[in-house]
């Protein structure tokens, strides 16, 4: 995907987002009718022509501009790794808890990335977890995600 | 009165509670997700057992450590440890890839340090009168308040398209800070059916994924922050920039003037003060590329506003922000009651405890001094390892604010969005303003509204408002000159 057209589609969004704000507004209580709704129809109207205007801006340069292609990731395979890897993370949190979970999650985002020293990888995440244990958990009481299965 | 509060604080006991407390802050700040407030809330129930003036010093320290600590994740990681420190990231980690981590943090320890010295002598020196005047102000000043932080936004583009780019961003940020509960009418928008969407986006996990998270997978591409490591040896030779007092003493009085308004925080103390810095710089085109010069005065600001912010708290019982509010709460607790009877019947207590952010501010500045140039190596180390810690302390941050694991999938969606926004050339800095100032935007548009029984005239028929209007001007204007400039220019070649 080029630049140019993820700027098109974000740009369609903001503007549909513009649009279903201005009328969410009808569904605010008379009392707020005057007050914040006037404020969240300011902000969908000043959305909505704010895009407008980019995308009018889009097509007057769309001779000038180039096609230069959207990279998100330099490296995709570790770039999506990791993020998947977070988002399975983030999930098991609620299951199994911190500590379950973050010992499964350390080593193997270190080794997704590229680390290959069992022991740096070993000593890197007890070194972590022992901190989060001594300074969140036991000297700040930080209440830390309980996992529902243990 | 002075004297014998100096005597009450220099005593051992007294000297090891600020040390303890500003060395605690300074770690606490530098934790994403741990805020000044939580650590301070935290050492409400410790102080309990201690006397007041210890419990109270212990209290200040903390403040003042975390404000500063705050900005070394930032410089280093791009992980802001407070939300105050958002401004300073977005020139201290530029500094850090370019190898010099070690004077961005130079800058920002003595810049902190300034600030916080200057707003400690406000304090100390003209607390009860400014109090009053702060108090002066009502929903339509906090209203343009908020306006003025958010023309901020204008200053972040160089051109016309970047400039509507960023008012884009700080739309989107505003109209994300709609979401949660009316604060009129207490109805409930956007909130899907998620309870913890109840009181909002909290801003923390939408900050740590826009620019920890963000940075994160962006580095995983890379073995380390910083490629030529020899540059990373040169910290303790480099000398401060040439003319960086300047940004320094202008975020100083920005961040204490912003800290008395009550309700005002440090991170918009931050904003402005980096804006209006950028504004009179001579080389504004380096902001944003790792220029010293922002980080002086967002760390200025910021540390200004920690006695700015106590001015209110101290005379008047009304906090400046929410630390200032935590701390009311350790007042309190002890029978320390804010008002007239602070500075009379317990004024060896209260004057020792202002003299005690002095001490505080002389000990992060040794602590930020001594400890930098080991604090900068942070940026040698291998992302193999990094990446995955710095991920770990992100989803603890997100989660620590609310106990809400929604927040740590917010955190992660903010982080790709961040990406893809940032390289279709919108503005993360100027979407975070928004999300920021929302709240104060729409309450104080509302309310005043509300007074003004619907009438616009209640924005523009009050001194300090004439005067808000006038600074708004004064910010606008030249940018926005500045881009026509450019646009006529760019027609005529």
């Amino acid at each position: 995907m080029t630049k140019r057209l993820a700027e098109l589609i974000i740009l369609s969004g903001y503007l549909i987002l513009a649009v279903l704000l201005y009328r969410s507004t009808a569904s605010y209580p008379v009392s707020v009718q005057g007050s914040t709704a006037l404020y969240v129809r300011f902000l969908g109207m000043a959305l909505g022509f704010f895009c407008s205007l980019e995308l009018f801006l889009w097509f007057k340069n769309r001779r000038q501009a180039t096609t230069e292609k959207m990279t998100i990731a330099t490296v995709p395979l570790r770039f999506w790794g990791l993020f998947i890897l977070l988002m399975i993370y983030s999930m098991a949190l609620s299951y199994l808890g911190f500590y379950p979970s973050s010992v499964l999650f350390l080593p193997l985002a270190m080794l997704l990335l590229g680390a290959k020293k069992p022991i740096s990888i070993t000593l890197t995440s007890a070194g972590v977890l022992l901190f989060v244990y001594l300074v969140f958990a036991t000297l700040l009481e930080v209440p830390l995600p309980e996992g529902s299965l243990f | 009165m002075i004297l014998q509060a100096l005597y009450a604080l220099f005593t051992p006991v007294s000297l090891f509670a600020v040390f303890i407390g500003t060395t605690s802050g300074v770690i606490v700040g530098g934790m994403p997700g741990l805020t000044a407030t939580m650590a301070v809330a935290l050492l409400i129930p410790v102080t309990f057992a201690l006397e007041p003036l210890t419990g109270l010093l212990l209290m200040g320290g903390v403040y003042c450590g975390a404000m500063y600590g705050g900005s070394i994740p930032a410089i280093l990681l791009r992980t802001p440890g407070t939300p105050a420190a958002v401004a300073t990231a977005i020139e201290g980690y530029p500094m850090t890839q370019q190898g010099h981590g070690g004077l961005a943090l130079k800058v920002s320890v003595i810049a902190s340090f300034t600030g916080g010295m200057f707003s400690a002598f406000i304090l100390l020196l003209i607390a009860p009168a400014l109090a009053v005047f702060a108090l002066t102000f009502g929903p339509p000043e906090y209203f343009l308040l908020a306006i003025l932080g958010l023309a901020g936004i204008v200053s972040m583009a160089d051109d016309e398209n970047r400039l509507v780019k960023a008012i884009i961003s700080g739309l989107i940020g505003l109209i994300m800070a709609v979401v949660g509960t009316d604060p009129m009418s207490g109805m409930l928008r956007y909130t899907m059916g998620f309870t913890d969407l109840f009181d909002g986006i909290a801003f923390m996990p939408a900050l740590i994924g826009m620019f920890s998270i963000s940075q994160m997978l962006e580095l995983t591409g890379a073995k380390s922050i910083i490629t030529d490591t020899s540059a990373i040896k040169k910290i303790k030779r480099e000398p401060l920039p040439k003319g960086i007092h300047k940004p320094i003493v202008l975020g100083s009085l920005v961040g204490t003037i912003v800290g008395i308004l009550p309700g005002e925080g440090a991170t918009i103390a931050a904003f402005m003060s980096y804006n209006i810095a950028r504004r009179r710089s001579k080389h504004p085109e380096l902001f944003g590329k790792g220029n010293p010069e922002g980080i002086a005065a967002a760390e200025a600001g910021n540390n200004g506003c920690v006695g700015g912010s106590l001015v209110p708290t101290l005379t008047l019982g009304i906090p400046g922000n929410s630390v200032a509010a935590a701390l009311l709460g350790g007042l309190l607790i002890h029978g320390l009651i804010p008002g007239p009877e602070l500075f009379t019947t317990y004024g060896e207590m209260t004057y020792a405890f202002i003299l005690s952010l002095f001490v505080a501010n002389i000990i992060f500045l040794l602590l930020g001094l001594f400890m930098a140039p080991y604090f900068a190596k942070i940026s040698l180390t291998p992302t193999a390892l990094l990446i995955p810690v710095v991920c770990l302390f992100s989803v603890l941050g997100s989660y620590a604010m609310n106990n809400s694991i929604l927040d740590i999938f917010i955190a992660l969606a903010c982080g790709l969005a961040a990406i893809i926004l940032q390289k279709t050339g919108f503005s993360l800095g100027a979407l975070i303003l928004g999300l920021i100032l929302g709240p104060i935007a729409e309450t104080g548009f509302a309310q005043a509204l509300i007074m003004g029984h619907g009438s616009y005239a209640i924005f523009f028929n009050r001194p300090q408002a004439l005067a808000l209007w006038g600074i708004i001007f004064l910010l606008l204007a030249p940018p926005i000159y500045q881009i026509y400039k450019q646009h006529r220019q760019d027609r005529a070649t």
